[in-house]
Formats: structure tokens, C-alpha cells, sequence
């Protein structure tokens, strides 16, 4: 509440009606920077909070705080991840708050601008795609390095400088604007961190317990330094990048804001620390502490929302392992101490990405990591750098650049701290395309509305060649609109939504004079998240060896098969889709030809469109839980796939469809990753009885010498989870991870705890998936 | 040279009737194992009665049947009733493969399919890279991968140019030169099955006497004049199969482990009876003999039979079984 009400009422009273959007947005942020109420939370070691509570929802006016407002008054009762909120509170936002941002949210005034175009329509019907930049500036990794090598005051120091360099040119005087909102909001950040400061001097004077007096009395002498001048120690350190992340989180919507790679940033401190004597245990006990911190806010999310992303926590990756600019081996003691504070916390929050490096890194590193795995359940995740690093380079990333990637979000890949990259501002339903190019551009959902292009109807098809023509027309078509929306949407960033606080940490900004938004970072790039691929590649494969090449049946019976969802007249087809052999994740030629021209087609289509930063659109296969929510409002489809069943997840084979575990991650491995540069997610399960650490280990170096890009696990047996969904009493802290993320498994929607429990679990004993009932 | 032992089998074409990819019990390392149809011997207890025939044979795979009813239609001789369970008169069957052609779920599969040399290797090189970061390989098993020698030599030497680890499980019934000559220069290890130390029994369960076994056990363990005793004895890993009542009994497992003593043996590898099998065997119409356990060996008659050998005994876990009917 205390973020909407202070930029509300600034947003109503401002300094100066005529400052520009840059100036305004510098002095929106120092006025609710210096009037966050300091909050110190019992038990940690870390000062201050993303909300003034513990754990705390945060509404962002502009962004999309508004779909909560038919639930207010429900929100607190809902089944699934309900949020508290009082009497008060919600007539606050009923009378003072919302009804000033009607026509002032970003998805608004991208709509006012460009006249209610058709591809913002297209989106309100949901199940074609959806443009995440209505509620974020998010899916990034600001530079946490500049924070604890320089401080603020040395950033404030150099853009003071920048300020007075002489021109006044309109492009001078915009910069002008930018390094005065730079300097605006960090002064903000330091004004916040001297009342935490207050504040713990204050809680220390009526302490009772001398412990705790203590560590108020530090926690103190840590905000009277940081993060306005660089830290001493290893606690100041982090707290100076959590106070950083605080305030980056009253700017930036909380969806995968990241935090790079903290074992690499906060080893120099570690280590000074480790030799004036800090334990192991303590440093444990501080990464926890920073643990429990990132886990204290949680994304809003509408009651539709639930469906599609129920159960997500704000998805803020950090980055473990992998090698350094020189392409050396940079694992650490603290890269151990991090997976040990992972291993004994078990939180969904951050979501914790380890890179490995085939042949460079070493193989009791890979060891502990299968090792964490097999204790958590679920994480971390695993990245291949060798993969990785090509695939940043494919876009432009120069070498060093690439080899500093971390991971943003979910599974993205970027170079941290330089790129904007928006790694999630696209989330597409390929299985709309395909229903398109079976309708000649119609869609069932909409009935006989034309959305799409008229192409042929697919009954009058006489061959694969045709049908592919009119999947390539449909997804160009899907993809003209879908990027012009993502910069109608960004264009309204620029013009109302300016980041300072971001910008001042991402390298670029500084010498361009510019925003993060306008394209002030070193890198300016795009993601688009694809749902649907092995649905869609084992689809497309079933046509082709069905309707083209065998003639088992005609282009008419399978529309009137999945029509009629599979029903008793089609069980025999549908048995025989579903038993060939022909699917995504096996040896299969024909859908690994299918898989690799989609996925080049989709490449090729992205990377020649521009964004509103001079940016290019790279392509990622990661869900997180749309492919649920997609799949809740899909037809059947040719691969046999019956009504309002969840698609496959991430770059995973369809459930049941890939038996043999050797030949799906073959599959998967030799996918061109130069063309995934968006990251993907491998979902595999494993089955806890059989999972030793030897085993585990093998399958993910093999997978990596491959080509493999990225893999994550669940060690979990069905039985459990069906246990867990029966009975969630029992099961409070069950973390799974989603497609990209872990969650706890009681909080997901039931299509999404349905597809994690059908998903593909291989024995590592047998090497083969286990076959349920 | 002796004529070949098996020369009633090799006439026929080698059939393959599984390839077990990440195979973990079939030798070092992730391995993928190939299982060939066409076995010599008649052992009471084979765990793979299919395997035992070389021809090819109808498998059912009930998870996967529709009852539609195709395969009732389409079968020329009326061997396939659409009951509960689901049932092919083996008597009358000729193993066509019209219902297998009809069966629009692959419930019906046809068991043993012949792969060109090529083929198999291009198959087998699919899970290289899992080979190499786990020290695995590729392993023959059976059936009995000796009775087609020339097939498995040329599919072996591929896999060595490959510089892959191969393996293969026997049960010592072949012709020694005949070994030697194409199957020895391309494994790295050969596990060899001994079941009985008494000839006369021997022969009583199996079919064959032990008497060839041996003396090629013999050949193997002096073989590669070129190799130390202890490569040799990396090389050759004789496998004992513990079953209840016919080789699991003290006198068999004190005769063997002397014989293996003399020989040189280090180590060797007991492999716990399994029992599985034995509804596998029921439905596909073998007659299962009487005494034949039906339960597991205790932890507590594992380890008295373990005590009897004197030296690095490693108990392997053996018996995959697939819900398969035949």
C-alpha cells in the first residue's frame, strides 16, 4: 500500500507539471525513496524491506495493480495464494488510487497513443499471447558490482559531473535530465538507508536481549555506510545490494528482476572477511538471512492471472558458478557456501542458477550440484556456459561479455549488468498459429471470426508443403503483432514510466546519457517465450506422417477427430497418433526436421524485427506455468493431445511421448541453441529411488557435451505428488520446480499440479520413463 | 576348425529383439545393450523365454490395446480373441505379423526385427557421448550373441573403429577358433556364464553339457599371451546365476568357485534369482518347471552364498520385466 499511495500522491502534487518524463521520474523515486518507512524485521540480519510488511504484495499503480480491482473485496478469501488487506486499505485504493490511474497504466496509454490498435485486441483474447510489458520493466540483471565496487556517492559524483558538461542541445538537455534523475533517486536509496540506520538505533536503545542489541547496533553502522560508500565487509555488502534491490523493486515491477552472479560479485568481501576470521557458519547464516530477504514480497496476481501464472514467485535468478572473462574456472568457496544456504533454506525465492562448463569446470562441483538437487528436490538449475556463451555471441555479445552471462528470470541468458534485454516482455501460444493455419487464419475459441490471414483451409491442402506455407504465414502474422504491441508498450515506458534508479546501475547508460528504457544500456535486446513447441512439432510431425505421407487418413478426419476431442468414433486414430514414433524427444528424423525448422523459422522471423530500443528479438522456450493456463483453453489438437489439457512445458518432450531418456536428451542437445538465444527450459523428473549422485551427474555432463543449453530436475515420484495434491496439509513446503522457476506445490492451480505430476519422470535405473496407469 | 555348435541356429537371420539404452547392469559405465534372439541352451529358468527361439514372435503390450478388435479381424488363422485378459492362441499362431500390421496402438509388436549391420551401429553410436562421460559401452546379450558370429564381429569391429567399450554376456556354449578368430579382437569384456559345476546336471537343465563351456573358459583365461593375468582377469568376468534348488545349492557354488580358483579367477559376479519371469514364461505358453522358486533369495542365503567365494564377489541386481505378454 505504501508504494501506490506515495507515488499517487506525488503523481498528483508534483514539483514541477512541466518537468520531463526523465526529471520526473528522478524526483517521483526520491520522494518514495525518503518516505518508505523504514522496517527492520526480527531475526535477520539485513535491514529493510520490499513493503513496509515482513512479506508484503506489491502494487504497482501504473503497471497492472488495477486487475485487482473487482477482487478487492475477494482477494483476501480466494483459495489459491490469497493476500491480505484491510477495510482501510481498500477504500484508499477504491477512492484515491485507482480511480487516478484509469487512464494513466501503461497498457492505457499504449492504447490511447496508437488508437486502440488491433494487436493490443488480439492480446485481450488471451489464448494468442500475451505482452508482459503492460506490468513490468522487469526480466534483467542490474549491475550489483558497481554498487559494492563504487557506492552511490561515486555514482552520484560522476553523473553530477556528466551534468555539467557543457552543450545545450534538446539532446543535450535531455541528458541533462537524465543525470539529474540519476542523481535524484540515489540520493533517495541513501536517504532510506540513513532512516534504516535510525531505525536500528532505535529498536537497539529498547533491546532487551544483548545479542540482538548487538546486531541492531551493527545493523546500524552498516546503513550509516552503505550503500552510499563502498562496503567493508562481506554483511555490508549484502546489505548494500539488498537496499539497492529494495529500491530497484519501488521502480521496477518484481517479476525476475535478477541478481547475477553474487558468488563472483561478493567473493572479494567473502574472502577478506574468511581471513579476518569469519566462519563458514556465519557466512552460511548471512546468505540466508539475504535468502529470506529476496523471498519477503510477492507478485500481484489477479484472480485470471492465477490460472496462467498461479503459484510464481518474483523469479529473481541469481547466478552460481561457470567461468570468468577469460574463460577460467570460476567457481569458489563462496559458490559452496551459497548452495549450502540453497540446500538448508529450500525457498522458491531466489531462484538459483548454477553454470557449468564442460571440460572446464570440475567434476566435484557438477557432483555437488546433482547433490543439492537430490536434497532440495528441485534446485538449482543447470546451465551449459559452452552453449550459453555461443549463443550471446550469435547476438552480438562480445566474447568477455558472454562468458559474464547470468541468468535472468527464469533460464535467460545475459550478459548482467550491461543488457537490457527484457528476456520476458513475449509469451506466444504456438498452438494458435497452428489452429490458424488448420482454420485459413480462424481460430475455434473465436469462432468465425477471421483473426489471422486467410490461407487455404487445410481440407483443401495437398501437401506438407502447403500446410507448413500456411503455419509460417500465421506466425509471421502473430509475430507482426505481437512485437508491434511489445513497442507500442515500451514507447508508453518512455513516455510515462523513465527508470533512473535502474539505469544508474547498468553499464551503458551512464555515457550514452540515457535511459534504460530508451535504450541507454550496452545491450538492447528482446525475448519472446514460445508455449507449445513439442505440441506443436508432434502435431505438425502427425500430418505429415499420417495425412501426407502414409494416407492413413484424410486432412477432414483429423479436424473432425479433434472436433469432436477425440471422442469414440476417432479413439483409433488417436491410438495411432499417440503410438508412433514420430515425436519430439525421440530418434525421430521427421520431428526433429519439423523441430528444427520451426524453431528456424521463428529465429529468423524475430530476429528481423527491430525494437523501440534499436534492439533485436531473440526467441526462448521456457513456460513457467502458461502452458497450463494455454493449454486450459485449447482444443485437441492432431498430436492427440485431447481438450484443455497443459502443453508440454519449456523445450520438454510431450508427457508419455519420449520413453527412452538417452534419445530425448539427445533430441533436445542437438537443437541449434544459436537460435534459442532466449534460453530454454528441459523439464525432466527423476525418480528419487534411483537418483544417485554418479548417475545424475553423467546424464547432465552428457547432455552438455552435446550441445545441451539448459536442464532442470524435479527428484520427486508421482506418488508423492499425487500424496501432496490430496493432502497439501501434509506437504507445506513441497518446492517443484515449474518451468524455469520452483514454486510450492500447494500454491499451483490444478492444471498446473496435474502437468507436473504427469510429467515425463525418468528412472535413472533404467533409463527409461515410468509408465503409470 | 570344429564345426560350429550351433549351426542349426545360425542359419537364420540374427534378429535383434531389444536394444536397452542407459543400460547400468550390463557391464561398466551407461551401456546400451543389445539382446539378440537365438539361444543354444534350454536353461529350466531363462529369464528371457523369448529369446530362446530365433525366429521372430507376436508380443502383447496391454497398456496399450484399444480393444478395437483390428487385430481379431485381420488374423488369417483366428488365433487373437478380444478377452479379458487378452489372448493369442500360440498354437495356432504363425507369427504372420497381420495383427501386428492391423493394431493401431502398437499393443501388438513383433518381437525380434533384423537390423543391417549399418543400422545397428548407427543406432549404438546414438548414446556415444553418454559412453564416454560415464566409462560405459555397448554390451551383446541374448539369447546367446555367439550363435551369429559373423554378424556380431562386423557389428563389434564397427563399434571398436568408434573407439567405443564393448562387452558381451555368454554363456560359453561356441566354437572356440571360431571365437577367437572374429569376436576376441573386438571385446573388451566378456562375461561369462557358469551354471553348473556337474556335467550331468548340467546337461539335465540346460539342454548342453558344460563340457565345451569350460574348456572355453579355459581358452579365454590363457588367451592374449600379450596381456598380463590381471588384464586377463579384467577381461573375463564370470557370472554365476543364483537359482534356488538348481544352482544355488552350497555343493554347486563350492565346486564352481574351486574350478574358478584353479583357473586364476579374481573376481566374479553373482547375479540373485529373480522370479519375474515366471508369469512372463506362464503367458507365453511355457510349461514352468515345478521347482522353481517363486520368491526372492533372502538378504540371509545371498550372503551365505557370497561366503563360498573367496575373493571380490560383486552381486549384481538382474531381471527387467516389462509388462509384455506373449
Amino acid at each position: 500500500m505504501e508504494l501506490p499511495r506515495n507515488i499517487t500522491h506525488y503523481m498528483k502534487h508534483p514539483d514541477n507539471p512541466a518537468d520531463s518524463p526523465e526529471l520526473r521520474a528522478g524526483k517521483l523515486y526520491k520522494y518514495v525513496m525518503e518516505n518508505k518507512r523504514p522496517v527492520i524485521t526480527d531475526e535477520n540480519l539485513l535491514a529493510g524491506t520490499t513493503t513496509a510488511r515482513t512479506i508484503g504484495v506489491v502494487l504497482y499503480p501504473d503497471f497492472m495493480a488495477l486487475s485487482i480491482w473487482p477482487e478487492l473485496e475477494t482477494i483476501s478469501r480466494r483459495k489459491k495464494n490469497p493476500f491480505g488487506i484491510t477495510r482501510a486499505e481498500i477504500d484508499e485504493l477504491n477512492f484515491d488510487i485507482f480511480p487516478y490511474w484509469l487512464d494513466r497504466t501503461i497498457q492505457e496509454v499504449a492504447r490511447k497513443d496508437n488508437g486502440n490498435p488491433l494487436c493490443q485486441r488480439i492480446m485481450e483474447r488471451i489464448v494468442f499471447y500475451i505482452a508482459t510489458k503492460v506490468y513490468s520493466i522487469s526480466h534483467t540483471v542490474p549491475n550489483y558490482a558497481m554498487v559494492v565496487e563504487r557506492g552511490l556517492l561515486d555514482i552520484i559524483r560522476e553523473a553530477r559531473e556528466r551534468e555539467l558538461s557543457p552543450g545545450s542541445s534538446k539532446e543535450d538537455r535531455a541528458k541533462k535530465d537524465f543525470y539529474q534523475a540519476v542523481q535524484l533517486s540515489l540520493n533517495g536509496i541513501i536517504s532510506y538507508a540513513a532512516n534504516l540506520s535510525r531505525e536500528a538505533d532505535r529498536l537497539a536503545a529498547k533491546e532487551v536481549d544483548t545479542k540482538r542489541r548487538q546486531e541492531l547496533l551493527e545493523m546500524a553502522e552498516v546503513c550509516k555506510r552503505v550503500p552510499a560508500e563502498r562496503p567493508r565487509t562481506f554483511r555490508e555488502a549484502l546489505n548494500a545490494i539488498w537496499i539497492c534491490k529494495i529500491a530497484l523493486h519501488q521502480e521496477n515491477a518484481n517479476v525476475a528482476l535478477s541478481l547475477g552472479r553474487l558468488d563472483q560479485v561478493l567473493y572479494p568481501f567473502y574472502a577478506e572477511d574468511i581471513k579476518r576470521g569469519m566462519t563458514l557458519a556465519e557466512a552460511v547464516e548471512l546468505i540466508g538471512c539475504f535468502w529470506l530477504k529476496i523471498a519477503d514480497h510477492v507478485p500481484l496476481s489477479p484472480e485470471t492471472g492465477e490460472e496462467l501464472f498461479g503459484g510464481s514467485g518474483s523469479n529473481q535468478a541469481v547466478t552460481l558458478g561457470g567461468v570468468d572473462i577469460k574463460g577460467a574456472d570460476a567457481v569458489n568457496d563462496l559458490t559452496y557456501v551459497v548452495l549450502k544456504a540453497t540446500e538448508l533454506l529450500r525457498l522458491r525465492d531466489p531462484n538459483v542458477n548454477a553454470r557449468y562448463y564442460p571440460q572446464v569446470s570440475k567434476k566435484e562441483y557438477l557432483d555437488r550440484l546433482c547433490e543439492v538437487n537430490i536434497n532440495t528436490g528441485a534446485t538449482p538449475c543447470f546451465h551449459n556456459d559452452a552453449s550459453a556463451v555461443e549463443a550471446l555471441s550469435g547476438q552480438g555479445v562480445s566474447l568477455e561479455h558472454a562468458r559474464d552471462y547470468s541468468s535472468v528470470g527464469c533460464v535467460e541468458p545475459s550478459s548482467g549488468g550491461r543488457t537490457y534485454g527484457h528476456t520476458g516482455c513475449i509469451l506466444m501460444n504456438l498452438t494458435s498459429a497452428l489452429e490458424m493455419a488448420l482454420w485459413g487464419g480462424k481460430h475455434r475459441l473465436t469462432e468465425d471470426e477471421q483473426i489471422g490471414p486467410k490461407t487455404k483451409p487445410a481440407v483443401a491442402m495437398t501437401s506438407f508443403a502447403e500446410f507448413k506455407k500456411a503455419m509460417e504465414t500465421q506466425l509471421g502474422w502473430l509475430i507482426d503483432q505481437v512485437v508491434t504491441l511489445n513497442n507500442n508498450l515500451g514507447r508508453a515506458h518512455q513516455e510515462i514510466h523513465p527508470t533512473p534508479m535502474l539505469s544508474a546501475f547498468m553499464e551503458g547508460c551512464m555515457e550514452k546519457g540515457k535511459d534504460v528504457i530508451s535504450g541507454g544500456a550496452t545491450y538492447n535486446s528482446s525475448g519472446a517465450a514460445m508455449i507449445g513447441l513439442a505440441d506443436v512439432v508432434d502435431s505438425v510431425t502427425a500430418i505429415q506422417e499420417f495425412v501426407f505421407d502414409k494416407k492413413k487418413f484424410t486432412m477432414a478426419e483429423i479436424i473432425s477427430a479433434i472436433n469432436a476431442d477425440w471422442s469414440v468414433p476417432y479413439k483409433k486414430l488417436q491410438a495411432m497418433v499417440k503410438a508412433s514414433p514420430e515425436k519430439f524427444g525421440t530418434d525421430s528424423r521427421m520431428a526433429r526436421a519439423n523441430a528444427d525448422w520451426l524453431i528456424g523459422f521463428l529465429h529468423d522471423t524475430f530476429q528481423g524485427k527491430e525494437n523501440y530500443r534499436g534492439g533485436k528479438y531473440t526467441v526462448g522456450y521456457w513456460t513457467m506455468t502458461n502452458h497450463a493456463g494455454f493449454g486450459a483453453l485449447t482444443g485437441a489438437l492432431p498430436s492427440g493431445r485431447m481438450k484443455n489439457e497443459p502443453f508440454a512445458s519449456g523445450i520438454t518432450p510431450v508427457s508419455g511421448s519420449a520413453p527412452v531418456l538417452t534419445s530425448c536428451l539427445n533430441f533436445v542437445a542437438r537443437l541449434d541453441h544459436t537460435r534459442i538465444a532466449d534460453g530454454h527450459a528441459l523439464n525432466l523428473k527423476y525418480t528419487p529411488s534411483t537418483t544417485t549422485m554418479s548417475r545424475f551427474a553423467d546424464t547432465v555432463e552428457a547432455f552438455f557435451k552435446m550441445g545441451g543449453l539448459q536442464v532442470q530436475f524435479n527428484i520427486i515420484d508421482r506418488k508423492t505428488l499425487e500424496d501432496a495434491r490430496k493432502y497439501p496439509e501434509k506437504y507445506p513446503d513441497l518446492f517443484v520446480r515449474v518451468s524455469g522457476y520452483t514454486a510450492y506445490f500447494k500454491d499451483l492451480n490444478p492444471h498446473m499440479q496435474q502437468e507436473i505430476i504427469t510429467r515425463a519422470e525418468y528412472d535413472l535405473g533404467t533409463g527409461e520413463e515410468q509408465k503409470y496407469g | 576348425m570344429t564345426a560350429s555348435p550351433t549351426a542349426n541356429l545360425t542359419t537364420a537371420r540374427p534378429l535383434v529383439f531389444d536394444i536397452k539404452r542407459h543400460a547400468l547392469e550390463d557391464g561398466p559405465g551407461i551401456r546400451s545393450t543389445v539382446f539378440f534372439k537365438g539361444c543354444p541352451l534350454t536353461c529350466l529358468w531363462c529369464q528371457n523365454p523369448e529369446s530362446i527361439d530365433p525366429g521372430p514372435e507376436i508380443g502383447f503390450y496391454p497398456r496399450d490395446c484399444i480393444k478395437c478388435g483390428d487385430c481379431v479381424s485381420a488374423c488369417p488363422v483366428s488365433a487373437c480373441a478380444l478377452e479379458d485378459p487378452f489372448l493369442i492362441d500360440r498354437k495356432r499362431c504363425t507369427r504372420c505379423g497381420d495383427c501386428v500390421e492391423a493394431c493401431p496402438g502398437r499393443a501388438l509388436r513383433l518381437i525380434g526385427r533384423f537390423y543391417p549391420v549399418d543400422e545397428l551401429v548407427d543406432i549404438l553410436l546414438r548414446d556415444k557421448t553418454f559412453y564416454e562421460v560415464s566409462g560405459g559401452g555397448v554390451t551383446f546379450s541374448g539369447g546367446e550373441p555367439t550363435v551369429f558370429m559373423d554378424y556380431a564381429a562386423a557389428v563389434l569391429k564397427a563399434l571398436k573403429d568408434s573407439g567405443i567399450h564393448t562387452a558381451i554376456q555368454t554363456n560359453g556354449f561356441f566354437a572356440w577358433e571360431e571365437f577367437e578368430e572374429k569376436i576376441l579382437p573386438y571385446v573388451d569384456l566378456i562375461m561369462f556364464d557358469v551354471k553348473l559345476a556337474d556335467a550331468d546336471k548340467h546337461r539335465e537343465y540346460t539342454g548342453q553339457s558344460n563340457e565345451l563351456i569350460l574348456a572355453n573358459l579355459k581358452n579365454l583365461l590363457a588367451e592374449r599371451p600379450a596381456a598380463s593375468s590381471a588384464e586377463r582377469a579384467e577381461a573375463v568376468l564370470p557370472r554365476i546365476p543364483l537359482i534356488p534348488e538348481f544352482t544355488a545349492t552350497v555343493e554347486n557354488l563350492r565346486s564352481i568357485s574351486d574350478l574358478l580358483k584353479g583357473l586364476g579367477v579374481k573376481k566374479c559376479s553373482l547375479l540373485p534369482y529373480n522370479p519375474t519371469w515366471i508369469s512372463k514364461a506362464e503367458n507365453f505358453g511355457k510349461n514352468v518347471d515345478p521347482r522353481l522358486s517363486r520368491y526372492l533369495l533372502t538378504p540371509q542365503e545371498l550372503k551365505k552364498y557370497q561366503d563360498i567365494f573367496s575373493w571380490p564377489v560383486c552381486v549384481q541386481r538382474t531381471g527387467r520385466s516389462e509388462l509384455v505378454t506373449f
